[in-house]
């Protein structure tokens, strides 16, 4: 089982700045059976708003640093966070036992393409 | 022209000074505001200059007023929010030469003066008067007040902009070196955020009235609803969220007791405003709303960081000073709007401004209670910063618009708005004032 | 923590001094017989800056209040968040702050009202700073 959290604001199409994941790139991981979901400083209400508004269910909507319950309430052979900030996604990433992925590193993974 | 600077007289600063001479005889008759973004674009219809223009010629119409009848402008030529122009990076031309340009090609990207403004607003043909008042709107609006009262100027346009560009606020800069001078390092070593000191007050303030950071909640999710309400601001504008309750809760610190959302976000946006005479109000579109006094606070710490007990004798002492020079008492204010650029020190001034009777310690209960703009308590009826994003005058707009009856989906309710106070930014050192719906 | 590296200016460079000796001296006005820090040209209380001079202190004192820093703009610190970031009250005058990472306290333990004693530590430039840890 593979669980990724995504960061929303430089990571996907739908954040602000935009990323360069896009939402048909998350329903193909989706749709292939992983655990799905956000990790954004944006508030976790508007986290899932975004979700609703293209169709997605998430297991999860998080802030910064609450990947160590996401963590706990999931098991999963690997954890990844996608996230384009060293100070914030790259380190809470680590911080938790994630594998961490810049977005760029992301696109060219198996499961996206 | 030469731009003044305030003169330390036009400033209240002291108790003791009985009621402001020209209580009732400065009357705001116009708003305009510009849009909002997030960053600059880097286009030139979208420049700090730009936008400035904008508010300004907005204020005119609104007040329904010609140009040429205005004489003075007041404005802050600083637009950073933190921040600069990249060091080395060049210019665009292509923006600077959209507009009469300055020597100063940075002048209307990165900064403003009153120069570049009146280059490149030609109906502004009989600008007499010009000052400074750098930092924020609040200071700007002190000025004007004063500056129109004694007659320095008769119908004057008050001006704030702030430009915001890529990169992490407050990232550069000396932030960014290995090594950082003498004085500097005496407070800047131990790499503190800028809510860093507002948070330690707030941390004392728990500790010595047994509140906790979870009781700020009601206040944060009141301010994000009432700025959806107000169509000029950012998140109205572009990403329309509230703030709930868990969203607050579950935010990472930025320097515990702050959090995230106890943080506002910069933007870009500009603010302008047009004071003049009462006797000339009469002929404006608007119902005019009058400044019964204004007051400024002068406060230092003693050391690194002021203290709570500093920042409760501070506030009180504002609140003294406002209700006597606008002969007025904390019963008489209709609702506050005072500063919220972090949001754990809008309790220490309206604490200080004794608001609705209560007392040091009791604002975080108070937040528990019925703060709405439709319940008898109305506490930030602007949303503030949070609720608009970092502009330092959605109050001063809102208590103008709030006594006009022009506050649209925002209007409070639950009172009568006849008198109000705004202001800002630190506990100590900011500029207030007391608008009103009457001349008293 | 590494610490951004120091260069002493004219006004503080006999407080940079000090911490390389070991240390800590606050500015006096001896007009006044007042502490004050940071230090400023002029003394706080009377103006004038002739009076002016740098004074010995103990190295003791209290904590009185203390944050933690989890979004550090200072990017040598940054790989070293969260910190402490604790206010300390000197003895001599508790008017009198300084700040401190009050090192070997974990992470949101600090203990407000405990007792703290001086040491220095080096910055990235080899200049030396006062530092505190808690005692007893």
């Amino acid at each position: 089982m593979i669980l990724i959290s995504f960061d929303i604001d430089g990571t996907l199409e739908v954040g602000d700045p935009p990323g360069v994941l896009t939402m048909a790139m998350v329903r193909r991981v989706q749709k292939e059976g992983f655990l799905i979901g956000s990790c954004s400083d944006r508030p976790i209400s508007a986290q899932r708003a975004i979700w609703a508004q293209h169709n997605i269910t998430i297991d999860f909507a998080v802030g910064k640093m609450m990947l160590p319950d996401v963590k706990a309430r999931f098991i999963a052979d690997v954890y990844y966070h996608i996230g384009d900030r060293e100070d914030l996604d790259k380190r809470y990433a680590l911080d938790a036992g994630f594998e961490f992925l810049w977005p760029q590193e992301a696109i060219v993974q198996p499961w996206f393409l | 022209m030469t731009p003044q600077y305030p003169h330390a007289s036009m400033y209240r600063t002291t108790e003791g000074l009985g009621l402001w001479a020209h209580r009732g005889k400065v009357a705001a008759v116009g708003v305009g505001h510009s849009p909002t973004a997030r960053r600059w674009d880097g286009n030139p219809e979208t420049c700090v200059g730009a936008w400035s223009i904008l508010a300004l010629r907005k204020a005119i119409a609104d007040a329904g007023v010609a140009p040429d009848q205005i004489d003075g402008l007041i404005l802050d030529p600083v637009t950073t929010t933190g921040a600069y122009w990249p060091e080395g990076a060049p210019v665009p031309m292509d923006v600077v030469n959209a507009f009469k340009p300055t020597s100063d090609l940075l002048d209307g990207i990165a900064k403003l003066s009153a120069d570049w403004i009146l280059q490149n607003m030609p109906e502004l043909t009989n600008i007499q008067f010009v000052m400074y008042a750098p930092r924020c709107m609040s200071h700007a609006v002190v000025v004007a007040a004063q500056a129109v009262g004694s007659g320095l100027t008769h119908t004057c346009l008050v001006l704030k902009s702030w430009h915001n560009f890529e990169g992490r606020y407050y990232q550069g800069g000396a932030n960014a070196q290995d090594a950082i001078d003498g004085t500097s390092a005496i407070s800047r070593l131990w790499g503190t955020p800028a809510s860093y000191g507002t948070a330690l007050q707030f941390a004392e303030y728990c500790r010595k009235y047994g509140k906790t950071h979870d009781m700020m909640a009601p206040f944060i999710t009141n301010s994000r609803r009432n700025g959806l309400m107000f169509p000029e601001g950012y998140w109205a504008q572009h990403r329309p969220e509230h703030l709930t309750a868990e969203d607050y809760l579950a935010a990472r610190w930025i320097a515990k007791p702050a959090n995230l959302f106890d943080n506002d976000i910069p933007i870009m946006v500009s603010a302008a405003y047009l004071f003049t005479t009462p006797e000339r109000a009469r002929d404006m579109k608007h119902k005019p709303v009058y400044i019964l006094n204004h007051a400024s606070s002068r406060g230092t710490p003693r050391s690194l960081t002021p203290t709570l007990d500093e920042v409760e004798a501070e506030t009180s002492k504002t609140g003294r000073k406002l209700y006597e020079g606008a002969g007025i008492t904390a019963a008489d204010l209709s609702f506050e709007n005072t500063y919220d650029g972090f949001t754990l020190f809008h309790q220490f001034h309206i604490e200080g401004l004794g608001y609705r009777g209560m007392k040091h310690g009791d604002a975080l209960d108070f937040y528990q209670t019925d703060i709405s703009i439709s319940g008898p308590n109305p506490v930030s009826p602007s949303g503030g910063n949070i609720g608009s994003g970092r502009s330092r005058f959605w109050m001063h707009t809102d208590c103008i618009q709030q006594l006009q009856g022009r506050a649209g989906a925002r209007q409070v309710t639950g009172v009568k708005p006849e008198i109000a106070i705004s202001g800002g930014p630190m506990p100590l050192g900011g500029n207030f004032t007391v608008w009103s719906a009457t001349p008293g | 923590m590494a610490k951004q590296g120091v260069v002493p200016d004219a006004l503080t460079q006999p407080f940079w001094d000090a911490a390389n000796a070991g240390r800590l001296v606050i500015q006096h006005c001896n007009a006044c017989n007042r502490l004050q820090h940071p230090p400023a040209p002029t003394c706080q209380q009377c103006g004038s800056g002739d009076h002016l001079a740098w004074k010995d202190m103990s190295g003791r004192g209290t904590i009185y209040n203390y944050g933690v820093v989890y979004d550090c703009p200072v990017r040598l610190l940054q790989a070293d968040q969260p910190f402490n970031v604790a206010v300390i009250m000197l003895d001599e005058d508790p008017g009198i702050q300084m700040y401190s990472h009050l090192p070997g306290t974990p992470v949101d333990q600090v203990p407000v009202g405990g007792r703290v004693e001086v040491i220095f530590e080096t910055t990235a430039n080899g200049q030396k700073v006062p530092e505190w840890r808690v005692v007893g």
